[in-house]
């Protein structure tokens, strides 16, 4: 019986090239995440990391094994319905923030809102909402260029929190950040996307963040290693 | 969706200066071109314009209007016997050079008309009277030739300046004498020289020599009769050619001689490739400049697409968004080339010259080109964003 608000990947498999030139990116990869925590996915440069966290994001299609995301197997679905399910379910907070830099903040957070056909007025009081609640009420209307990196990153956060998804998605979320601030924005992160029934995945190699997660997913050669539920177990500061 | 794909058009201001510049040089190009092309083919006919009748008989030979054969003046006679001619007057035209006071030599437009019925007069007299052509030796000349002829005379004040000819002045066709008694007005003409108007048998006389002097009849229908089934009626029982004098480009009949005359510059003359060249010239680099400019708008807004597509949004959105933005630009830029076409076209018809008629027809198809260059330019970025990986956005 598919679990609406798990992750489960079974032995996926993903490379890139042909012939000699094969990559393996993802090699047998089995990936587990539960309702309502924090998972973090740690490991090396090139350790698959991101091919991972795109597999499950439903923006690349593994080459073999399973996909189920939040009950929906996503291996055999076509471009519109991964489209459609993205559109519905996720939300992302990227590295370089990606605010797009000609749109207001506001703007900008009542992108995934205007995606899903939400109305203007909606949007924009919706967005209006949590840019408070990130502590950028008054903001609205500045550029993102106006912004700090912290701020522009707590933008990304209401972006990527405005239409409630149930799967949020965070790709190295503190690299461009000071500790400081890498720190606020984890709390933050922590804080507005706690919900019994949203899976929160992060990638990182910000080792100073560890503690924010419920359980690390270390991976290696494009599998993962091991899993551990108590973050402060895992020997830092190598990744 | 759509309100924020016009933001960040509109936000991107040194790209939107780019694009317009683009897009509106490439408008102005094309609408001031093509309507500098289309006065200068409306100078071709403008006897068509300044000698007003509803049919015109010329030799069959004759294919343009400024291009008469002689014919015999018993010719109007024959024309006046055929059923349905209400009346039919000799027309006579020429270039002759006149031969101004101070010895200098100008071409003009001599043209003779019928001095009981004055068919053919000009509409427009500033100053003076037509029936003062019936004293000796008399002309009209029109206000441009009144300048262009007119004579340097010097002021109380030592400055010098062109006074131009009046009622009074004088100069001579063929050693005769040719006396000013009014001023009129009319449209330019395609072989530049100004307007003179006489009397037919006067005309002869500044032709002295020529044997056949009769240019064109010009004819007025009775009452009811159409005046292209007159023409038919004339070819058919003088065998000469009988043209309608309709002038409007868009609606000019199979018998209009304007609409003859368009065509054989056309066909004869380089004026439709050097335009043509100039027009396509501001197509190429309306489509090189937005084009580009376009292109690189997509490319540094890539990622930002690549990320607004791992939100879900499909490719049909993304065009959609796309294409918006560049009809928008394509509008502004269309807006920004005609109105400094027509700026432009403004100044030169205050000049005289070089013409400028802008047909709303020209004003539709710049539309229609540049809403094309924007539009080409869009699909030529929607190609990139629909390749985009919607996963490269975790590679940043």
């Amino acid at each position: 019986m598919p679990d609406p608000t798990s992750i489960r990947i079974r032995g996926v498999d993903k490379s890139f090239g042909a012939g000699e030139a094969r990559v393996w990116a993802l090699k047998q990869a089995d990936f587990e995440a539960r309702p309502g925590e924090l998972i973090m996915l740690v490991g090396p440069s090139g350790c698959g990391k991101t091919t991972l966290l795109s597999v499950l994001a439903g923006t690349l299609t593994a080459d073999a094994g399973e996909v189920e995301v939040l009950g929906r197997r996503l291996d055999g679905l076509s471009q519109a319905e991964l489209t459609a399910f993205r559109r519905a379910n996720l939300g992302f907070v990227f590295q370089s923030f990606n605010l797009i830099p000609t749109l207001t903040v506001r703007e900008n957070v009542m992108v995934p809102l205007l995606v899903q056909g939400v109305a203007r007025e909606e949007a924009e009081a919706r967005a209006g909402a949590l840019l408070a609640k990130v502590g950028l009420g008054g903001r609205e209307d500045d550029r993102p260029g106006g912004l700090s990196g912290g701020q522009q990153q707590r933008v990304a956060i209401a972006r990527a929190l405005v239409h409630d998804p149930r799967l949020l998605i965070c790709d190295e979320p503190t690299s461009a950040l000071d500790k400081d601030t890498g720190q606020r924005v984890m709390e933050m992160i922590r804080e507005l996307s706690r919900s019994p029934d949203r899976v929160v995945v992060v990638v990182t190699h910000d080792h100073r963040i560890f503690r924010f997660a419920d359980r690390i997913a270390e991976m290696e050669d494009g599998r993962i290693r091991r899993v551990l539920d108590d973050p402060s177990l895992i020997d830092s500061p190598s990744h | 969706m759509y309100r924020l794909a016009l933001n960040m058009l509109f936000g991107d201001r040194a790209k939107l200066a780019m694009l317009l510049v683009g897009l509106s040089f490439s408008a102005l190009l094309m609408a001031q071109q093509s309507s500098v092309f289309f006065g200068i083919m409306s100078w071709t006919y403008t006897p068509m314009v300044n000698i007003r009748s509803a049919v015109w008989v010329s030799d069959p030979l004759v294919e343009q209007v400024n291009d008469a054969q002689p014919m015999r003046d018993t010719d109007v006679t024959r024309v006046r016997s055929v059923d349905g001619v209400a009346w039919a007057a000799p027309l006579h035209t020429s270039i002759l050079q006149a031969r101004l006071p101070n010895g200098n030599f100008k071409l003009i437009s001599l043209v003779g008309i019928d001095s009981d019925t004055f068919a053919g007069a000009p509409a427009v007299l500033t100053v003076g009277r037509i029936e003062d052509l019936r004293l000796p030796n008399t002309v009209l000349i029109d206000e441009w030739g009144a300048n262009l002829l007119g004579r340097p005379e010097t002021l109380a004040d030592g400055t010098v300046r062109q006074r131009p000819l009046g009622v009074g002045d004088t100069f001579e066709l063929n050693d005769t004498e040719a006396r000013i008694v009014g001023v009129c007005r009319v449209k330019r003409a395609f072989t530049g020289g100004p307007f003179v108007y006489t009397t037919y048998d006067r005309a002869k006389a500044y032709t002295a020599g020529v044997r056949r002097t009769l240019s064109y009849v010009l004819v007025e229908p009775r009452p009811g009769v159409a005046p292209a089934d007159l023409c038919a009626r004339i070819e058919a029982e003088t065998g000469l050619k009988a043209w309608t004098s309709d002038t409007d480009l868009w609606s000019w009949g199979e018998r209009s001689l304007a609409k003859s005359t368009f065509w054989w510059f056309w066909r004869n003359t380089g004026i439709p490739f050097s335009f043509g060249t100039a027009v396509l010239l501001g197509l190429f680099v309306g489509i090189a400049i937005s084009g580009q400019t376009f292109y690189s708008f997509v490319l540094e807004n890539l990622r930002y697409f690549a990320a607004i597509k791992a939100m879900g949004a499909g490719n049909g959105v993304l065009l959609r968004m796309l294409l918006l933005q560049a009809l928008a630009a394509g509008l502004l830029g269309f807006g920004l080339g005609v109105g400094m076409a027509q700026g432009i076209g403004r100044a030169m018809i205050e000049k005289g010259m070089p013409p400028f008629v802008m047909y709303p027809q020209v004003l539709v198809a710049t539309l229609v080109l540049v809403l094309g260059i924007s539009l080409c330019s869009a699909l030529i970025g929607m190609a990139k964003v629909a390749r985009v990986d919607p996963a490269s956005v975790f590679r940043a």
